[in-house]
């Protein structure tokens, strides 16, 4: 299949979903929920924190967002039965994927803009800076939505999803250094915090804003893993919604 | 005696909702991991930023709100079997009273928490001494919060049109209560807003009781039994409002 045709219907069903959530302002206001939490947390404990933690937030609110998808396209899939109409239509899988994961950007971006506010008031940095942080969270938002259809491919059962997407969303947003300073993890973990697309991120982040300098050697590794994660997860996450487009 | 007369009424349905719960995790690992686990990531991340002092604290604080995420898991249990499965209807029309399936529910989903809640109770004790008492005042909170989380997340349950609901609703009331009540700090760090505004949350008294029997927080004898009072009588006009909200039947 030639190229532009394989995407072509992203934008159709970029709208279709922007839609969908912007009929629900629950979820939207309550996007950002466990973001404001763990801010509150770091606010009430360790205020001198903050900055990162701010930062932090930004970065987990991109990972999150990408992986709203696992509740929504298994939602679409198992609840609705709606996906085998859309692969039934001149809709191709790879714009299915790639407009339900950008419509849930666009629907979920609000709250993540008062983050965004929020963190260029309390850490100012150049306008370099700032293209290399929103670089940095376009890869985590690629990684984690790409991670997250993949996996919503699996589930037969709604029920059984919410435990795996609390536990992707924890392990991945609340261990590692995303809310905190990568020196206050252990330090023969940090190799393994620079390879997580989260801490990675929060990592790479604040070295752009100066906030927390890497070696070079950090640099390059987080910077490697992260950019490697988002083409390698976003080109597998494409293959496999053409090959899981029709059930067995 | 009609046939139906002779159904039994009490008792036996409870130890099958236990059955319940045990065979939903029996079957999906990952239902009886995540709640076992959850609590820990918070944990683990409360002790890199917090002051070493409260860590026993908030080890209490961190089963105080396992038991109130029982809640949570209670709203998504109840919205399965209400949306997707269409079993209320089934129960609704069978001998089974609204109250019973309420406590069903509850149990089922405590059944996964528990091992959590015992996991923290061990890593308490090794914290530091827990006289019987204090023992005794956990239980008994860690009951009362369960069950009123437990209607408050059926209530919400019976209210919601779709699954997708379910995730935002859950996060909003269940996330919302548990970090305004101060289950891992003192309430006393609080801003006095902050702490006003806990005030009207049984989950505060629950966790104040708590840290004073540990006597991780000084408190009197006269101040332990006034927050005992206040958690029941708010748990009580918690349980009340989430009863009336309860719809059993569809219209």
């Amino acid at each position: 299949m030639a190229f532009i045709p394989r995407w072509r219907g992203t934008g159709v069903f970029l709208g279709t979903e922007l839609r969908m959530v912007l009929h629900d302002p629950l979820a939207i206001a309550s996007s950002a929920l466990v973001e404001g939490i763990l801010l509150v947390f770091v606010w009430v404990l360790a205020r001198d924190l903050l900055p990162f933690a701010l930062l932090g937030s930004l970065v987990y609110s991109l990972f999150l967002i990408g992986q709203f998808i696992l509740s929504e396209a298994a939602y679409i899939r198992i609840d609705h039965r709606l996906n085998e109409m859309y692969h039934a239509s001149p809709l191709s899988p790879e714009a299915y994927f790639l407009g339900m994961a950008s419509g849930l950007a666009v629907g979920f971006l609000p709250t993540t803009l008062v983050l965004f506010a929020l963190t260029l008031v309390l850490v100012p940095t150049s306008l370099a800076g700032l293209g290399a942080v929103l670089l940095v969270l376009l890869a985590v938002w690629t990684i984690s939505a790409s991670m997250a259809y993949t996996i919503s491919t699996l589930f037969k059962d709604m029920k059984a999803i919410w435990p795996w997407a609390s536990l992707i969303a924890n392990v991945l947003g609340v261990v590692p250094p995303v809310f905190y300073p990568l020196a206050l993890w252990p330090a023969e973990w940090r190799a393994l915090a620079l390879v997580l697309p989260t801490s990675a991120g929060a990592a790479l982040a604040g070295a752009a804003v100066g906030l927390q300098p890497l070696a070079a050697g950090e640099l390059l590794l987080a910077g490697a893993a992260l950019g490697l994660q988002a083409a390698g997860s976003f080109a597998f996450a494409t293959w496999w919604a053409r090959r899981s487009a029709r059930e067995a | 005696m009609a046939a139906v007369d002779a159904v039994p009424r009490t008792g036996r349905v409870l130890p099958a909702w236990g059955l319940i719960g045990w065979r939903w995790i029996s079957r999906n690992p990952a239902a009886a991991i995540v709640p076992v686990l959850l609590p820990f990531l918070f944990l683990y991340f409360l002790r890199i930023i917090s002051p070493p002092e409260y860590f026993p604290l908030a080890v209490a604080g961190a089963m105080l709100y396992t038991a109130q995420n029982v809640g949570s898991w209670c709203l998504m249990d109840a919205a399965v079997n209400r949306i997707e499965l269409h079993l209320q209807d089934m129960f609704a029309a069978s001998p089974l009273g609204k109250v019973r399936y309420l406590v069903g529910v509850a149990i089922s989903n405590l059944i996964p928490a528990a091992p959590a809640i015992l996991v923290q109770a061990i890593l308490l004790a090794s914290l530091r001494p827990v006289t019987a008492m204090a023992w005794a005042v956990l239980a008994g909170s860690i009951l009362v919060i369960w069950l009123l989380f437990s209607a408050i997340g059926i209530a919400l349950s019976t209210r919601i049109q779709s699954q997708r609901e379910v995730w935002p609703i859950g996060n909003l009331v269940f996330s919302v209560l548990g970090i305004l009540a101060p289950l891992y700090y003192p309430l006393s760090i609080l801003p006095p807003a902050w702490q006003a505004v806990a005030r009207l949350l049984p989950s505060t008294y629950a966790a104040e009781l708590v840290q004073g029997s540990l006597g991780l927080v000084p408190l009197s004898g006269e101040a332990m039994a006034l927050d005992a009072i206040l958690l029941v009588a708010f748990a009580g006009a918690g349980i009340a409002m989430a009863l009336r909200l309860y719809r059993w039947r569809e219209p």
